[in-house]
């Protein structure tokens, strides 16, 4: 499990992380729900320990990570193979049927001996996400994992995710817009300038109203900034 | 024509990065015009060298009278024995040996002054035949003796493409180490938030560091086939030598990593590793030794690790010498290496705290 125990982040004067308290893990399929600069990104840099936090603490119990980034991290110099090979050597992933099956989910096969650094920003987040999923990590950070992606390649990495939690694996995708994961998610958390708006499992969200939990978080927020 | 618009850019975009233009058009042009005062001697007046008798029957009146005489266009200094004079020819301590007879005072005796040179130090040879020479008016009117100065030289004479070689070989070491290095570190700053994730910053560094220095091997090679095809009378592949270059590179690439480390991998450190680079280029007496700079100026080179490593490496280059001639410079660079290493472990807990 990871927790996140009262942390807040701050850079100078900004809290991009106030006094957050999270459990994340258990095989859930969780949403980090919120705009832009709500500190989604900021929770999953300090859950990956790139980040420590000014106040509180975070605590991962013996698991493996795996996450893909916001702006895909890939050597732009090396070919997607040359990545993939760096990055499997790297976290000691060796499972080669397991990297083949990801590289053809996310139809990479085709852009194997391509300099990542010509990919297309959809193909530089393919690779970002092989690289998360190489050694089968049991928790995956997914931070806006769907930006760039054309809509079969939304829907085949949507596919994909479900029966990788179905499978047991702990997902949680930091996005500002759900709808494409609203009906897989078990939980979500909503965050608004660093702080958590609410945090609970999606069944037990009362829509109030709203045809969907996107509409709905939308609505909670700018109630919270009094638009109306 | 939109000249109006784009200038009103340039404008917004120097706004935009005062620090780095103040940087280049103030910091570094005050840096060059400060260091000019360094360059004051065309010919060297100060070049130190080693007063010695070859004679218990010298006296330490004559020592003294002959190193007051020699003053004026040398920095001499007594040496109680021959050994040790040698020794510092050697290690480039002194650039020449005045080797006193018996029989300075004797009226009647006919003496010869050695006037002892290390061959492998090109810039000197003619400059010591001019001190040669007033050595010798000075001396004849100082003793009594009829006195001669016989001007000798220890070792091999090398010739200037020889003497440039291992000059050239460093030059090479300082500028990949300040402009590769910082280059491809700068270029995992697209990855960096995953290398952190799946290994550590010291990780990567490490890898950088030893791999780049491994590469550094590529033009020793290169130099070695120039020096075979040239015939130069040149010990290219010396281990000892290598060992120096290969220390030197990981101690300089060690403290260029340091800089962009600090700098965040940003541009700052890339002008900061420049102005260091051209610093220990103009500062650290590569070409021409230490007897030829002013007293302010020999006592900076006298003060970078980079001085003591060309000197090693161009005396196991150019001369028959052991590394153990070196062992206290070795030890130096390996000291300051060290401490290169610490800088480089802070400047990551740096970045990492303030990531």
């Amino acid at each position: 499990m990871i927790r996140l125990q009262s942390v807040t982040k701050r850079y100078g004067g900004v809290r991009a992380v106030d006094d957050v308290s999270l459990c994340l893990g258990g095989g859930q399929y969780h949403g980090l729900l919120g705009p832009n600069g709500s500190g989604k990104s900021t929770v999953l840099r300090l859950v990956l320990g790139i980040t420590r936090p000014t106040d509180g603490t975070v605590s991962v119990s013996p698991t493996t990570l795996g996450c893909g980034f916001q702006q895909p991290n890939v050597y732009p110099d090396l070919s997607v193979r040359e990545n993939l090979d760096v990055f499997a050597s790297l976290v000691g992933a060796d499972d080669d049927d397991w990297r083949e099956h990801v590289v053809e989910t996310l139809r990479l096969d085709r852009a194997l001996e391509r300099r990542a650094g010509d990919l297309s920003g959809g193909f530089a987040r393919k690779l970002d996400l092989a690289l998360a999923l190489l050694r089968r990590p049991e928790v995956l950070l997914l931070d806006e994992p769907l930006a760039a992606l054309d809509d079969v390649s939304k829907a085949r990495l949507i596919r994909f995710l479900r029966e990788y939690n179905e499978q047991g694996n702990t997902i949680v995708v930091a996005t500002h817009r759900v709808t494409a994961f609203e009906s897989d998610l078990d939980r979500a958390t909503v965050m608004h300038r660093g702080e958590i708006v609410f945090d609970r499992p999606v069944e037990a969200i009362d829509l109030e109203g709203c045809d969907s939990l996107q509409e709905y978080y939308v609505e909670r927020l700018l109630a919270r900034e009094g638009v109306r | 024509m939109s000249l109006g618009p784009l200038l009103r850019k340039e404008l917004h975009w120097s706004r935009r990065n005062a620090l780095l233009l103040a940087f280049l058009l103030l910091l570094l042009p005050v840096f060059f015009a400060g260091t000019s005062v360094l360059f004051q001697d065309v010919l060297p007046r100060n070049v130190p060298v080693a007063v010695v008798a070859e004679d218990d029957d010298v006296t330490d009146q004559e020592l003294a009278l002959v190193a007051d005489t020699i003053d004026s266009y040398t920095d001499p200094t007594v040496v109680d024995d021959e050994a040790e004079a040698a020794r510092q020819l050697e290690r480039e301590s002194v650039h020449g040996i005045v080797g006193l007879p018996a029989g300075l005072s004797d009226e009647n005796a006919s003496v010869t002054v050695t006037w002892t040179i290390d061959g492998s130090i090109v810039p000197f040879q003619s400059p010591s035949e001019v001190i040669g020479s007033l050595m010798q008016a000075h001396l004849e009117l100082l003793f009594d003796a009829d006195v001669d100065v016989d001007r000798q030289v220890e070792g091999d004479l090398a010739d200037l493409p020889e003497y440039l070689f291992p000059t050239l070989l460093m030059t090479v070491a300082i500028f990949f180490a300040f402009t590769y290095v910082p280059y491809l570190l700068r270029r995992e700053r697209a990855v960096l938030d995953r290398l952190r994730v799946e290994s550590s910053l010291e990780a990567l560094v490490a890898a950088k560091l030893l791999s780049l220095t491994a590469l550094l091997l590529a033009p020793v090679l290169v130099f070695h086939a120039a020096a075979w095809h040239y015939d130069y009378a040149v010990a290219s592949l010396d281990a000892g030598a290598l060992f120096v270059l290969l220390l030197t590179s990981f101690f300089l690439s060690t403290v260029s990593a340091t800089v962009t480390v600090l700098a965040r991998f940003g541009a700052a450190g890339t002008f900061v590793n420049l102005v260091l680079m051209l610093g220990l280029l103009a500062l650290s007496a590569l070409v021409f030794p230490l007897g030829f700079f002013s007293t302010l100026r020999a006592t900076i080179a006298g003060l970078l690790p980079t001085h003591y490593a060309m000197v090693v490496v161009r005396s196991l280059v150019l001369k028959d010498v052991s590394l153990a001639t070196y062992l206290d410079f070795v030890g130096m660079l390996v000291g300051f290496t060290l401490l290169a290493l610490v800088g480089l472990k802070l400047s990551l807990v740096r970045y990492r705290r303030t990531s």
